[in-house]
C-alpha cells in the first residue's frame, strides 16, 4: 500500500512538473504576442553534443550560442529564447531530440546537431518538415544539399584544405607528398576525400598512404614508412589530439617536412601537447583569436569574463551562427519557419567575426579562409 | 483533431523502444541457453549494411532488404557459432565480441562498397515509403486530420509494434516448447543435458543463430527507420547497451529483457529537464541494480508474484499448461 502510494506521488510531481512547463511555454507567448514594439520574438531549438566523450565541443557550441543570444536581445531588435537538447553525440538521441524541438510549433528553426553523422540524420526530416536547420559544426561533404531547408555556416573541409595546400606547395615547390589520416572517423575520412582530390588536381605524386585509428598512440610505423620515402610534405588529417602526437613523433624520428591538416587540426592544443614539435603545421580556418579585428577581440574578452576561458573555432561559429539567424528574422519580419527559410537564403555578406559571410544557392558557405601556420610555438597568419 | 494527440516525439521514442526490444530479446535467446554474447552488435550492423545496400544499389523493396539482412546475419550466426561453441562464458564474450570489432573494422575499411567511415545515407526509410504508397493509393493523411510526419511515424510504430507482438509470441511459445526446455537444460548444466540425450551442438547453434538472425533484423530495421548508418553506430558500446538491457531487466525472464529496454530507452529522454546530468543518473541506476538486484530487476519470483496478483489472465494459461503435462 505504501508502495502505490509512493508511486502515486512521484507520478503526481511528474505531471506537475509537465504541467509547469507547459504553464512557462504559455506565458512567453502571451508575452511575445504582448509586445509590439517592433521587436520580433522567436524560439530556437538547440540540438548539441552536451554528454559523453566530445561533450566539450556541445558545451564550445552552447556557449556560443548563450554568449550570442545575451547580445541579440539586447539589442532589442529581435528576441530569441534558445531551447537546449542535449544528443549525446548519437543519431538516435539526435533524431529524437529534433522531433521534439519540431513539434514544438512555436520553434521556427533548428541549430545544431553537431556531428555530420548526426545531421545526415536530422536534416532530411527537418526538410521534410519546413523547418529551417543550420549546422555550425558540420563539416563533412553533402549535407546542405540534404534539401533546401538546410543549411551550415561551418566552412566544410572542401574549402578550407585546398587553401592551405595550395599555399604550402608553392612555398615549399612540393612534387611528393605522403598522405596520413584516420579512416575510423567521418571528419578525418572526409578531409582525406579532399586532399586526395586536391593532388590529383594539382598533379602531385603521392609516395604513400597511412591509416591510423583513432585514438592509436605510436605512429612509428606509419611514420618510418614515410620517412623513407622522403615527400616535401605530409598531408594529415586528423583531429588535433591524434595529429599533435603524430607531429611530436615525426620530429622525433627527425621528419623536418612541413604538415598540412585539416580543420578538425587547427586547436591551440596542438602546441600544448606537441610543443616545438608543433612548428611547420598548416591550416585554413575562418578562425584566427590574434586577429586585429575589433569585433574578434571584444567577444574573446567577453567570452572570457562570462566562461572563464578562451574561444575555441566551433564557439566562435556559434556565436556567428546565432547572428545570421537574427539576420534571418529581422528580414523575414515575421517569426515564421518559411518565411525565415527564404530569408536565410538571401543573407549575404554579412559580417561577423569570422569574416564576410554569405550562403551559396545550396545554403553552404561561402567565405575566404586565412591559413595559418605555427611559428615558434604559435599560430600566425601565413602570407 | 486527431492529429492533435498524437507527438511526433513520442512515436519517435516509441519506435526506438520497439527496436531495442528486439535487440535485447536477441540476447535474452543467447542467454537462456547460457551463452555470453557479445556480437550483437556485429551481427545488427551485418544485417543494416545488407539491408541498406540491397535497398540503395538493387531497388529493392524493403521487405526484401530486411529478410535478406536477416538472413545473412543468421548465416554469420552460424559460421561464428560453430567454432566458438568450445568456448563458454567470459571466453565466449571476448570472442564474440572481437567478432564485432572485426565487423566494424571490415565496415570502415571495405571503403568501396560501405564509404568507409562516412557512412551509407539516402536508405530509403520505411515511413516515407510508406507515405507514398498510400499516397498513390488515393489516401491522404489530411483527410484524417494529421500531418505528413505524424501519419509516417504512427504507420512505423504500428508496423514495429506488430512485429514486436509477433517476435515476443514466438519466443514465449518457444520457452514452453522441446526447444525452450532444451535451452533451459543446457543453461542449468551441459554435461547433464548432454547425457539426457539432447543435441548440445544443435540448441547451442540454434539459439546462437537465432540471436544473430534477431540483431540483424532490428539492425535493417534501424537502418530504414534513421535512413542513415555509419560503423560507428556498431561497436562495441552498442554490444554494451543491449547486454544491459537484458541484464538490467533481468535475463532470465523474456519479460525482462522487455522492461530492461524499455525503461533504459525512455530514461534518458525523460531525463531531459535536467540535460547535462542525465547519463550520470544512468550510470548511478546501474551501479546500484548491480550492487542491490544482480539477477535483474524482473526474476522468476516477481513473475510468479505478478501470476498471484492477476489469476484472471494468467488462469488460463495455468490451465492450459497442466493439460500438456498430463
Amino acid at each position: 500500500m505504501r508502495q502505490i502510494g509512493k508511486k502515486s506521488l512521484v507520478l503526481i510531481s511528474a505531471l506537475m512538473l509537465v504541467l509547469l512547463a507547459a504553464c512557462g511555454g504559455n506565458s512567453s507567448q502571451s508575452s511575445g504576442e504582448g509586445d509590439k514594439g517592433g521587436t520580433i520574438n522567436a524560439k530556437i531549438g538547440v540540438i548539441s553534443y552536451l554528454t559523453g566523450p566530445g561533450a566539450a565541443y556541445g558545451e564550445a557550441i552552447t556557449n556560443g550560442f548563450k554568449l550570442a543570444q545575451k547580445e541579440i536581445n539586447e539589442k532589442g531588435k529581435v528576441n530569441i529564447e534558445l531551447v537546449i537538447e542535449d544528443s549525446a553525440g548519437k543519431q538516435e538521441q539526435a533524431l529524437s531530440a529534433s522531433q521534439k524541438l519540431m513539434s514544438d510549433d512555436e520553434i521556427v528553426a533548428l541549430l545544431g546537431p553537431t556531428l555530420s553523422t548526426e545531421m545526415n540524420v536530422v536534416g532530411p526530416e527537418a526538410d521534410l518538415n519546413g523547418i529551417p536547420i543550420m549546422g555550425t559544426s558540420t563539416t563533412a561533404e553533402g549535407i546542405p544539399q540534404i534539401g533546401e531547408y538546410v543549411f551550415r555556416n561551418s566552412i566544410p573541409e572542401a574549402l578550407a584544405i585546398p587553401v592551405a595546400m595550395e599555399k604550402a606547395v608553392k612555398k615549399y615547390d612540393v612534387k611528393k607528398v605522403a598522405l596520413i589520416y584516420g579512416n575510423d572517423d567521418v571528419f578525418t575520412k572526409s578531409g582525406f576525400d579532399t586532399m586526395k582530390e586536391e593532388v590529383e588536381k594539382m598533379d602531385l605524386e603521392v609516395v604513400t598512404t597511412q591509416t591510423f585509428q583513432k585514438g592509436q598512440s605510436d605512429y612509428n610505423a606509419q611514420l618510418t614508412k614515410i620517412k623513407g620515402l622522403n615527400p616535401d610534405l605530409i598531408l594529415a588529417s586528423a583531429l588535433y589530439n591524434e595529429g599533435a602526437v603524430i607531429m611530436d613523433q615525426a620530429r622525433k624520428m627527425g621528419i623536418t617536412v612541413p604538415f598540412v591538416g585539416g580543420n578538425g587540426f587547427n586547436s591551440p592544443e596542438v602546441i600544448n601537447i606537441a610543443g616545438k614539435a608543433a612548428d611547420g603545421l598548416f591550416v585554413a580556418t575562418p578562425w584566427f583569436s590574434e586577429k586585429e579585428d575589433p569585433k574578434v577581440q571584444e567577444f574573446i574578452k567577453k567570452y572570457e569574463t562570462e566562461y572563464g576561458k578562451k574561444p575555441d573555432q566551433f564557439a566562435a561559429q556559434a556565436y556567428d551562427a546565432l547572428y545570421i539567424m537574427a539576420e534571418g528574422l529581422k528580414n523575414a519580419g515575421e517569426a515564421d519557419r518559411d518565411a525565415l527559410r527564404d530569408a536565410l537564403a538571401e543573407i549575404k555578406d554579412l559580417e561577423g567575426i569570422l569574416g564576410s559571410f554569405s550562403f551559396d544557392k545550396d545554403g553552404d558557405v561561402e567565405m575566404d579562409p586565412i591559413v595559418l601556420t605555427i611559428k615558434d610555438g604559435k599560430f600566425q597568419i601565413f602570407e | 483533431m486527431l492529429g492533435e494527440f498524437i507527438n511526433p516525439y513520442y512515436l519517435q521514442i516509441g519506435s526506438f523502444i520497439l527496436i531495442n526490444i528486439i535487440l535485447a530479446i536477441s540476447i535474452y535467446v543467447t542467454l537462456s541457453s547460457g551463452q555470453l554474447s557479445l556480437g550483437s552488435a556485429g551481427f545488427m550492423g551485418i544485417g543494416a549494411y545488407t539491408s541498406a545496400l540491397l535497398t540503395i544499389h538493387f531497388d529493392l523493396p524493403i521487405l526484401v532488404g530486411i529478410i535478406a539482412g536477416s538472413l545473412v546475419a543468421g548465416i554469420c550466426g552460424i559460421i561464428v557459432g560453430l567454432p566458438s561453441l568450445r568456448l563458454s562464458g567470459v571466453y565466449l564474450a571476448i570472442a564474440t565480441l572481437g567478432f564485432g570489432e572485426v565487423m566494424r573494422v571490415f565496415f570502415v575499411n571495405w571503403e568501396s562498397v560501405t564509404k568507409g567511415a562516412v557512412g551509407l545515407s539516402g536508405i530509403p526509410h520505411i515511413g516515407r515509403e510508406l507515405l507514398n504508397f498510400f499516397r498513390d493509393a488515393g489516401f491522404d493523411p489530411s483527410s484524417i486530420g494529421m500531418r505528413n510526419n505524424q501519419f509516417t511515424y504512427l504507420l512505423v510504430l504500428i508496423l514495429l509494434l506488430l512485429i514486436n507482438i509477433f517476435i515476443i509470441w514466438f519466443f514465449v511459445r518457444q520457452n514452453k516448447s522441446r526447444v525452450g526446455r532444451a535451452f533451459a537444460a543446457i543453461k542449468m548444466d551441459e554435461k547433464a543435458a548432454e547425457a539426457m540425450g539432447i543435441n548440445i551442438t544443435y540448441y547451442k547453434v540454434l539459439s546462437f543463430t537465432q540471436g544473430a538472425i534477431l540483431a540483424g533484423f532490428a539492425g535493417a530495421l534501424f537502418a530504414h527507420v534513421l535512413a542513415y548508418i555509419s560503423p560507428a553506430d556498431f561497436a562495441y558500446h552498442r554490444a554494451i547497451e543491449i547486454l544491459i538491457f537484458a541484464v538490467f531487466g533481468g535475463s532470465e525472464v523474456i519479460l525482462g529483457a522487455i522492461f530492461g529496454a524499455t525503461f533504459m530507452t525512455i530514461m534518458p529522454e525523460a531525463l531531459r529537464f535536467i540535460s547535462e546530468y542525465r547519463y550520470m543518473i544512468y550510470g548511478l541506476v546501474l551501479i546500484f541494480m548491480m550492487a542491490f538486484r544482480p539477477q535483474g530487476i524482473i526474476d522468476e519470483n516477481i513473475m510468479q508474484w505478478l501470476k498471484k496478483k492477476l489469476p484472471s489472465k494468467r488462469g488460463r494459461s495455468h490451465g492450459s499448461r497442466n493439460q500438456k503435462h498430463m
